[in-house]
């Protein structure tokens, strides 16, 4: 019985390793694309690449009212112009999925510098048992450090941390419990529970006395975000930075951790000292401990204004431009360590812009609906938004129109690359406008009457006068307007701003 | 701890290597705590219901025998089934009821609304506790002796291939199995591997991937064109059969390896060509359970013309109420016993029913017929609300043709698909390990060999647990 067993555990061997085979050659790249396109990410970075920038959301989130609405990596980047700087971005993540994605930049790569995002909510338990958590592993299995079958083994069998909402819920809801606080004074909750238990009965009043329940729920949100202390022994995400630090030491990475900016004021405005005691707290822990280990930590913590951020009845970390290059400015402060002699004071005193473009290719163009960007079709480089089938807006210029001076805006000159799969649509090129002291503009031009050519990229043009009226609007937005099923594809997307 | 996980691939290994290295008499320890871990990956809570019912079917059927006089042993009977059924009314019926009620009491404007409970339903309870319960009806019957061995008797009930969606063992055939001394064999081995890879090629492969295209149509209908919904509704039929044969398959065959052999759950209930047959070839261990402690208690066909048919229609309403607390499962169930008994008398009144070889024409033309009548009413079964089954079957009849989403398959789909419906027909009336124990050493790895790769390469990435685990 034992040969036999033996024998077929060879048979089952050869098979394996004929399936490896195949599925290396035929199979692995599609399944990485389908699965794991994040790896796309890393895959875009040049091989001459100085310093790269991983973050989250972070980056490029910006406000309709921003003059510059680049990325604070793409600012980084503004203080060493001899230096080449890309980054990573990857909403929700954290230094769990950067650990991988940074051992898969190739070891060819010249980058000497890396600077890390360290977000002090990605410490807490509703950020690690968060539901996002799910979809972003699977997005990692096929990229593990393991032979390709394997990876697809581990995606096939759920082997991964895969765990369903309530399950997840209940991982926080236990932490909140049973994390008690700690602190050298007299506090008198216990855990999160009770203070937000607290908060929620005792609520914030208004003016007059009443409970505001809108900034009761806020503030409650504030408690459960940044009412926890980090366990340096057993956070999980302390061990993601570590193995980081790890990472960098044997690729001989330079490397910087940018402890990102919280809305510390409006903390104490809602819930008051004990809160900021536990934020500042927590923000040392994490300076200490990773300078400890040779890293530089840029603390921004209390850097950005409350005014700068751009979720006011959240938490987040998403800056409006002054904030992102506040963060900026600093961490560049930090990579004088090692890129003093490329340092130069930026020039961010450009008051407006009237010429815009978007090929869709360029990540540090930052227009609004840029998750309608695909692959599916370009016109120039490899990528194009898509509008249609669900998709009702294209990539959106956002601008205050007010700071352009009005002498040198009369007309809006607009020009971009289309592509139909049929006229059978109402599509439509739509300005609209938005100011304090007028009422809201929209004009809505349809396409069907200028394009007529299908399956074929086709030039677009149009000029829209200026209205007197709408010239001292807050924002402006300039998109393609598909509310139908049809697809239409956008490329090459020009808006200049005229004086004639 | 689901069968298509890595957990369930290491857990196996480790039980069944424990198992034959350790001494007869403590193989009910092993199996018994294995169970219970099994069980535990669920919830641990839950554990305790599963004592509750292994203890009250333990102790009421060693009192049936220690007081044997009539009264005494309906008594314990009545207090076996309030404890067994009344914990599957509370964790499976009670916000049904209380929804429906609170509904009728709105509507009398009685003022009155019964809070409801918030709690995850107890995986495979509906199993357990039908077989808890076959083992006290046979025992108050005297068909079957009181086991005295409390450590057999709660790993009859929680043995954990079948624990959480059976098959639905019977007392006279799974305990002896799993007392008896079982050798190690390579023939159990190779069976049981065997089987375990097709289960996991029907419930990943086919299962998996139909689920993810069934959910998109199901989930916005008006967005398809009438072909897109008679896609998903095919889709879906094959969905749950393979979903639940794949389940019923691996069962069987981790089972297998440890020498113990559980009944057949399904056998290509598709070539079916009435319904009657159909429920001989679906889910046989629920359908004979019906029958051996419903059907034939009512009457069954002993009894006049018009009592058989409301008996049949009780057994389909109770079955369908088995599957979930929903009324759609119970228009399920009511349209399966309506057309049962419309065939029944169609069929003797111009004597159609006969014997057709298989594979013939009259065969394959009749298996049409019952597989789209079965695939009609899987319609209620899948959706969430009787509204939602109206609108597919408007949809579906009076479409228009057009798609605001573009329904993509991919092609590997329709591959594996034919694969299975392909080897499906070709397994009629066998089993997937005795059929392939008669190919040749070459083929049968080749074949080893595509199931593999598929199951590994074609799996389907979402995770979507066994659709009966809800039962």
């Amino acid at each position: 019985m034992c040969k036999k067993i033996l024998f077929k555990i060879f048979l089952l061997s050869v098979t394996v390793v004929i399936i490896s085979f195949i599925y290396n050659k035929w199979f692995y790249e599609s399944d990485v694309q389908k699965h794991s396109d994040i790896i796309n990410l890393v895959r875009d970075i040049p091989n001459d690449a100085d310093i790269i920038y991983i973050g989250e959301s972070s980056n490029i989130s910006f406000r309709g009212d921003d003059i510059d609405k680049r990325p604070i990596s793409a600012f980084v980047g503004d203080f060493f112009p001899k230096l080449n700087t890309y980054d990573i971005t990857k909403p929700a993540s954290h230094a769990g999925i950067y650990k991988i994605l940074l051992a898969n930049i190739p070891t060819d790569n010249q980058v000497k510098t890396i600077i890390v995002t360290l977000n002090l909510r990605s410490f807490n338990a509703t950020w690690i048992y968060s539901n996002l958590e799910t979809p972003l592993q699977k997005s990692l299995v096929l990229i593990k450090p393991y032979p390709p079958l394997f990876n697809r083994f581990l995606l096939s069998f759920k082997g991964y941390d895969i765990k369903s909402e309530s399950e997840r819920e209940q991982q926080y809801k236990k932490k909140w419990k049973s994390d008690k606080f700690k602190l050298p004074y007299e506090f008198q909750f216990k855990n999160v529970i009770e203070w937000d238990y607290w908060m929620a009965n005792s609520g914030i009043k208004d003016s007059v006395g009443n409970i505001d329940y809108k900034q009761t729920e806020l503030a409650c949100h504030y408690i459960k975000t940044y009412g926890f202390q980090i366990d340096t022994t057993n956070n999980p995400r302390i061990e993601d930075f570590n193995k980081i630090i790890k990472l960098a030491k044997k690729r001989g990475w330079n490397l910087v951790f940018n402890l990102l900016a919280e809305n510390t004021e409006k903390a104490k405005k809602l819930v008051g000292d004990d809160l900021i005691y536990m934020i500042n707290e927590n923000a040392n822990i994490l300076e200490n401990y990773f300078q400890n280990r040779g890293v530089r930590v840029v603390n921004n913590l209390n850097a950005v204004e409350d005014e700068q951020f751009i979720d006011q009845d959240w938490t987040t970390e998403h800056y409006a431009e002054k904030g992102r290059k506040t963060v900026a400015k600093n961490v560049s402060e930090a990579l004088k360590t090692w890129h003093n002699d490329f340092y130069v004071e930026a020039d961010f005193s450009a008051t407006y812009q009237t010429d815009f473009f978007n090929n869709c290719d360029n990540k540090n163009v930052i227009w609004g609906q840029m998750h309608t960007i695909t692959t599916e079709l370009a016109y120039s480089g490899k990528k194009s938004s898509r509008t249609g089938a669900g998709n009702d807006f294209s990539i959106t210029l956002e601008y205050p129109l007010k700071v352009i001076p009005d002498s040198l805006k009369q007309n809006i000159a607009i020009e971009l690359m289309l592509n139909q799969a049929s006229s059978n649509h109402n599509a439509k090129l739509v300005m609209e406008a938005y100011g304090t002291d007028f009422r809201p503009y929209w004009i809505g031009l349809d396409l069907k009457n200028d394009i007529h050519e299908v399956n074929k990229w086709v030039k677009y043009n149009k000029n829209i006068t200026i209205p007197d009226s709408i010239k001292q609007a807050d924002l402006i937005k300039i998109y393609i307007f598909n509310p139908t099923r049809e697809k239409i594809y956008i490329d090459d997307f020009r808006v200049v701003v005229e004086n004639r | 701890m689901l069968f298509n996980t890595i957990e369930y691939l290491l857990f196996l290994p480790i039980v069944v290597i424990t198992y034959f290295l350790i001494p007869h008499k403590f193989r009910w320890i092993l199996l018994l705590a294995a169970s219970y871990f099994f069980y535990m990956s669920w919830k641990v809570e839950y554990l305790f219901l599963i004592i509750i019912s292994t203890l009250v079917g333990y102790l009421s059927g060693v009192l049936m025998e220690k007081y044997p006089d009539k009264k005494s042993k309906l008594l314990l009977l009545i207090f076996n089934l309030c404890v067994n059924l009344g914990l599957l009314f509370f964790f499976k019926y009670f916000n049904f009821v209380a929804e429906n009620l609170n509904l009728l009491f709105d509507k009398l404007e009685v003022g009155r609304n019964i809070p409801l409970m918030n709690f995850l339903l107890p995986v495979g309870i509906s199993f357990y506790t039908f077989q808890t319960l076959s083992y006290s009806i046979d025992v108050y019957f005297g068909r079957q002796k009181a086991e005295k061995h409390l450590g057999y008797f709660a790993l009859y009930v929680s043995f954990f291939p079948q624990l959480v969606a059976g098959p639905i063992e019977r007392f006279s055939r799974l305990a002896p199995q799993l007392k008896a001394k079982h050798e190690f064999t390579y023939d159990n081995l190779s069976n049981g591997l065997r089987l375990i890879l097709y289960g996991l090629f029907i419930k990943m492969v086919i299962a998996d991937n139909l689920a993810g295209i069934v959910d998109k149509i199901y989930a916005n209908p008006n967005n398809y064109s009438s072909f897109d919904i008679l896609t998903g509704i095919i889709f879906y039929s094959f969905q749950i059969y393979s979903d639940f044969y794949g389940y019923s398959v691996i069962a069987i065959g981790s089972a297998k390896i440890m020498g113990v052999n559980l009944m057949n759950n399904f056998k290509t209930p598709y070539l079916a060509k009435n319904i009657a047959e159909f429920w001989q070839r679906w889910h046989i261990s629920l359908s004979t359970w019906f029958r051996d402690y419903l059907y034939y208690p009512l009457g069954g066909n002993r009894v006049k013309k018009n009592r058989w048919a409301i008996n049949i229609l009780i057994v389909f309403v109770v079955s369908g109420i088995w599957h979930g607390a929903n009324w759609t499962f119970l228009i399920w169930g009511a349209l399966f016993g309506i057309l049962y008994i419309l065939e029944k008398i169609v069929n003797s009144t111009f004597n159609l029913e006969k014997e057709h070889k298989p594979y013939s024409l009259w065969h394959i033309l009749l298996s049409i017929k019952t597989f789209g009548i079965v695939t009609l009413i899987w319609v209620f079964f899948r959706s969430q609300s009787f509204g939602e089954a109206i609108n597919i079957f408007t949809l579906l009849f009076s479409g228009t043709g057009q798609t605001a989403e573009a329904l993509t398959i991919p092609g590997y789909v329709w591959f594996w698909l034919t694969i299975f419906i392909v080897t499906d027909i070709l397994l009629y009336n066998k089993r997937f390990d005795s059929w392939l124990a008669n190919i040749p050493l070459v083929g049968r790895w080749v074949i080893y060999g595509i199931f593999i790769f598929s199951i590994i390469v074609h799996a389907g990435v979402e995770n979507f647990p066994f659709i009966y685990f809800q039962f």
